[in-house]
């Protein structure tokens, strides 16, 4: 590296094509080449020079986030990593790429004149794109929109949505004097006065104009009404809404203990504690920090440069127990005491005085400043009196796009407890990294883009001189792999498969670069820790499965093929889902409806026997003799009092018990089973039942839910409207192939979408009408759905009409009685389409009434079922019309035709073409789960989100 | 009104009262008919024109096709069902304009016409074989869509031809690919 003083013999200011320009000689153009970078200083800037494939390029040497040089990066495609947080930029363009990056660098027009490198400090480069004026949208809308809490987060949103084209008035409240700031530096260079506030704003000279934000500063917000949407400002002031960012971040917990009240803590939450204690410190000489977080650490690490004894107290029997392993955490504690910091582990505080901190022990911490830093409460206490969600544990809950329970209104950053969907894990994150991603899920969610890829969490602390990185999720359980860099060693926390999920680096840049690389390989690490897994006999199939099939990073918005098309796959799905906790339909009771009667049925593609005992009870076993496997039950159905293999005579009751072995006991004394064979212990392999309504249900798992819990009360009420307990008819059955993926068939009835689109009948008959009362109903883990709609007499409007391409005008039926609705159901809808997953769909299309049960046959077909049925109070009539109307479903039915074809249609792409994604992005608004809007693909999202947490992929 | 549960041809128990009637001329000429009349369905059929094919029906004609297994436990559902020559019009109508489906062939063979009673009014009852071939654009080598029967009432129209008062299809093929997109 060449440092290279400027411009003393500089000619200056010469005129080129009429712009001033001010062309500075710096180094010879050879050097750049040679060196790839070379740091240098021109008129007084730091100006970093870059050969990027031969040509010379050059920025701002000091990178945007926090001050490091550049030219000490690593560089690779075109791009610098910055080497204090690994921030990226592009070098020809100077565009920030990657966080904690996200102010581009300046770029400088260069040009080459007598083997030197000359360069104009004030003209951009040429590839320097001007950024799109996010100015131009402001006025489009009328909405205003309000973000509580000035911080970094609420800060991020304002950027995010202006950047995303938000034309609204926004307005921000914020109860500091200061104007948005970053805190990580509070700790750091703010608290030893080494920085200023100007260097942690987090917006840059002029933008807050240029934003057209309206900052009401020193103004505390003391209650939000959600009804009126308003917000009531400290004096009495309001502000309406129509969109609402709650951004109110944390505050210290406290320390109480005796002399709590009347002995000075310092806290460090906000620029004016980082003042005080900043003072406070440059005094002491003998300092005690209660807790051994990062943020006791960060002050250890300022407390000691001022050169002041330092006592860190935790509580637990090692560092951060809830938040590393150990062996991460042991380190940072060696680093703290290699820096002369004293560690008391086990320690339990008594009492704080002037004299310092008493512990249990009896010992006292001698200390002239105590700085508690024992962890966050977020501010929520707006929320819960105005109706928003709140954790027990504190915090607002929001969802994956950063919205809480009411609509408009959103939460970011520390205060955001995020949920994906109602029983989830909930997880508050605390980190600058956290502040800015869920600022821009509110935002991206507020201008109708999708959610957007999910960055693994990322985390800096700077202590002792080393930069502290956590990349990936962790937990202090999880198996760490340590590897010792030249500088410092790199921590890799692993999952149950050896996968590296995070990396802990302490400041080796070559190190981390290598275990990131391991990271987003997704293999397994070799039982030694190495990653050495790319021998050439190390096939792919020594993988587990969830490194070979791992979900695109844009989360649900694509679905990969092979989630229909790869045998593995499919084998799991029979294991994980119909071999799961879940309830799959067998059969009507109306099918088996006196003792002995029993039919053929499925459980996913596994045969069972639906049997009825003598005492009434109904019993479903796998069709599979217990002896040598004979699939024994060969009729569809009827009626027996036993049930005999036909291969070696051996019966099992209507319960499956079993309950003969001919010559069990041998012949003329000779073989026969062992005398211990137990017949109670070679019954048919049983499965559990639920019924209701007259349906039937069996699950392999023992600890699944109870049906009605399994089906949760909104779904219900749509079953219980097919299923009242008026007694069914049974009508017959349909049986046909459908040559794909099992799972098209739920999402078709997931996918309100293609229901004007496809289905012209619908449309052309007046049955469906884009715009008459309709809804997809998602249960809340998306598993279950109900497509609802209303029948409407209402004609196609012209402009629906311009957007369904298939739309005849001018037919009618000649028989109308196809159409006729006699009302007979408890609900709103005239039809329903309910998917209780995985294997039935009830459907209720008008009054022709049916059930269709999906049988798997591996991953590229499916066997459909259909049990069509009445009630026993049908007259001769009713059964005709239900009958009559038969014809818009079935293999034959006029939209069921249609629905096989489209879902061959689907499988053929994928079997045929290049393998790739599928795209369900429609209806951004609903991340996943029930839509306000047909035109919306959120329940198919709702779905996958379910399936890829029941196959762990 | 129709009886829900199509009722079983008692004549397949009467062997030697079949192969008596078989020789009849009534019959033969009967058995004639029906044929040519079948031969011009398939024809149309397998023409694809959809919408001449309620012309085979009377205006209260009856059309049904249903899986032997339900007929057999005498459950009415059928792939199609329609009540009168203006539901097959409608059905002409919904396929041939509405439908989305891939393109294929299909090729209709009827044979073993037996003629089981002639009533009175010119009214014919036969029983009639009959198989779909079906080609699709991926599978141009075709395949049996569907093997049954079918169960006919004819009515003799004042100028002599014969139409359908009743077609019932019964196919043993209980697994349907995919979809039948055409009545048989």
């Amino acid at each position: 590296m060449t440092t290279l003083p400027g411009s003393s013999d500089c000619p200056r200011c010469q005129k080129e094509m009429g712009i001033e320009m001010d062309w500075f000689k710096t180094v010879k153009a050879s050097t750049v080449l040679d060196e790839g970078s070379v740091a240098t200083e021109v008129d007084g800037l730091r100006v970093a020079l870059w050969a990027v494939d031969g040509e010379i390029y050059a920025t701002g040497n000091i990178c945007t986030h926090a001050f490091a040089y550049l030219t000490d990066g690593h560089v690779e495609n075109g791009c610098v990593e910055c080497p204090l947080h690994q921030g990226l930029f592009d070098i020809r363009s100077g565009k920030a790429l990657r966080a904690p990056v996200s102010k581009d660098l300046a770029t400088f027009a260069v040009k080459q004149e007598d083997g030197y490198v000359w360069i104009d400090v004030n003209t951009p480069g040429p590839k320097s794109e001007a950024s799109p004026a996010v100015t131009s949208a402001i006025g489009t809308d009328d909405r205003t929109l309000v973000v509580v809490g000035a911080g970094q987060a609420g800060a991020e949103t304002v950027i995010a949505l202006r950047k995303l084209g938000f034309g609204g008035r926004i307005v921000m409240v914020g109860a500091e004097p200061h104007p948005p700031y970053e805190r990580p530096s509070l700790s750091k260079g703010l608290l030893l006065g080494k920085r200023k506030l100007e260097d942690a704003l987090v917006f840059e000279p002029d933008q807050a104009e240029e934003l057209m934000l309206d900052l009401k500063l020193g103004a505390t917000v003391v209650a939000i009404e959600t009804e009126d949407k308003t917000i009531t400002l400290e004096g009495g002031e309001s502000l309406a809404y129509d969109i609402l960012i709650l951004a109110t971040g944390a505050r210290p917990r406290e320390l109480e203990c005796t002399g709590s009240d009347n002995t000075e803590i310092h806290y460090l939450r906000d620029l004016g504690d980082a003042e005080r204690l900043g003072g406070a410190l440059r005094n002491a000489g003998k300092v005690a920090i209660v807790g051994g977080g990062f943020i006791g650490l960060e002050l250890a690490s300022a407390a000691r440069k001022l050169g002041a004894e330092v006592t860190v107290i935790e509580a637990q029997s090692r560092l951060m127990t809830r938040l590393l392993p150990a062996g991460p955490a042991n380190h940072l504690a060696d680093i703290a005491r290699e820096n002369g910091v004293e560690i008391e582990l086990d320690a339990h505080i008594i009492n704080v005085s002037d004299k310092g901190v008493g512990l249990s022990d009896g010992r006292v911490i001698e200390a002239d400043c105590i700085i508690a830093g024992i962890g966050a409460v977020p501010n929520d206490d707006l929320a819960g009196p105005a109706g928003i969600r709140t954790a027990e544990r504190g915090g607002i809950i929001v969802d994956m796009v950063s919205r809480t329970n009411l609509p408009g209104v959103y939460a970011v950053g520390d205060v955001a407890v995020r949920q994906d969907h109602s029983d989830g894990p909930m997880l508050r994150m605390e980190s600058w990294q956290n502040a800015r991603l869920s600022a821009e899920r509110a935002a991206r969610h507020i201008t109708k883009l999708n959610p957007g890829a999910e960055d693994d969490p990322w985390f800096w602390s700077d202590l002792f001189d080393i930069t502290v990185q956590i990349f990936g999720h962790v937990n202090a359980d999880m198996p760490v792999v340590r590897r010792d860099g030249e500088e410092a060693p790199v921590f890799m926390a692993q999952d149950a498969i050896g996968r590296v999920r995070c990396v802990i680096d302490f400041g080796d840049p070559s190190a981390l670069r290598e275990a990131k690389t391991l990271m987003a390989d997704g293999q397994p690490l070799a039982a030694d820790g190495s990653g050495a897994r790319n021998s050439e006999e190390d096939d792919m199939k020594h993988q587990p499965i969830e490194s070979r099939f791992v979900w695109p990073t844009d989360g649900l918005v694509s679905v990969p093929d092979w989630v229909y098309t790869d045998k593995e796959i499919y084998d799991r799905e029979v294991e994980r889902i119909f071999h799961g906790r879940t309830w799959n339909y067998v059969g009507l009771e109306c099918e088996v409806p006196s003792p002995g009667d029993f039919i053929r049925s499925y459980v996913g593609p596994t045969p069972v026997v639906v049997s009825r005992d003598e005492d009434g009870e109904v019993h479903v076993f796998e069709n599979r003799c217990s002896h040598r496997a004979a699939e024994f039950c060969r009729e569809l159905r009827g009626n027996a009092s036993e049930f005999v293999c036909p291969y070696h005579e051996w019966s099992y009751d209507l319960k499956g018990n079993l309950a003969g072995v001919p010559f069990r006991r041998g012949a003329n004394g000779a073989g026969g089973m062992p005398t211990d064979f137990n017949p109670a212990d070679h019954g048919l392999c049983k499965l559990n039942v639920a019924r209701r309504g007259g349906v039937v249900f069996a699950s392999y798992s023992d600890d699944v839910e109870s049906f009605e819990d399994y089906l949760g009360d909104e779904m219900l009420k749509d079953y219980d409207a097919v299923f009242s307990g008026r007694k069914l008819k049974l009508l017959g059955h349909y049986r046909h192939t459908i040559m794909g993926n099992w799972k098209l068939y739920p999402e078709n009835l997931k996918d309100p979408y293609h229901a004007t689109l496809l289905h012209t009948f619908l449309v052309t008959f007046g049955l469906l009408v884009a715009g008459n009362k309709s809804a997809m109903i998602c249960d809340p883990k998306g598993r279950h759905s109900t497509m609802a709609s209303a029948k409407s007499d209402k004609a196609v409007s012209e402009d629906n009409k311009k957007e369904m391409r298939a739309y005849r005008d001018g037919m009618s039926l000649s028989d109308k009685r196809l159409m006729d609705f006699v009302p007979e159901f408890d609900s709103p809808w005239s039809v329903t389409m309910q998917v209780v997953w995985p294997n039935l769909i009830v459907q209720r299309e008008m009054n022709t009434l049916g059930v269709r049960q999906i049988v798997p046959n591996g991953p590229n077909e499916f066997t459909m079922i259909w049990t069509m049925f009445g009630y026993e109070d049908d007259d001769d009539e009713m059964t005709r019309h239900r009958l009559r109307q038969g014809n818009l479903m079935g293999p034959a039915g006029y939209l069921g035709i249609e629905d096989n074809e489209a879902i061959k249609f689907v499988q053929d792409g994928m079997l045929n073409s290049t393998p790739a994604r599928h795209t369900v992005q429609l209806d951004p608004d609903v991340p996943a789960g029930t839509s306000e809007t047909l035109i919306s693909e959120a329940a198919i999202r709702a779905l996958y989100q379910h399936w890829r947490e029941e196959m762990g992929l | 009104m129709r009886e829900l549960r199509p009722t079983l041809d008692k004549s397949l128990k009467d062997v030697k009262g079949t192969l008596v009637r078989a020789r009849d001329p009534a019959y033969r000429e009967a058995k004639h008919e029906v044929e040519a009349f079948n031969a011009a369905y398939c024809a149309v059929l397998d023409d694809g024109d959809l919408e001449d094919w309620p012309e085979f029906f009377t205006e209260d004609g009856f059309y049904n096709i249903v899986s032997r297994e339900n007929f057999d436990y005498g459950l009415p559902v059928g792939l199609v069902y329609c009540e009168g020559k203006n539901m097959m019009r409608d059905r002409a109508l919904a396929i041939a304009k509405t439908s989305m489906f891939g393109p294929r062939y299909l090729r209709h063979y009827m044979t073993n016409t037996r003629i089981s009673e002639i009533g009175e009014n010119g009214m014919i009852r036969a029983e009639t074989n009959y198989m779909l071939i079906e080609v699709l654009s991926e599978l141009p080598s075709g395949r049996i869509h569907q093997a049954g029967r079918m169960q006919d009432v004819f009515e003799t129209q004042d100028d002599g031809r014969l139409l359908l008062k009743s077609r019932v299809a019964i196919y043993d093929t209980l697994l349907v690919h995919n979809a039948l997109v055409l009545p048989v």
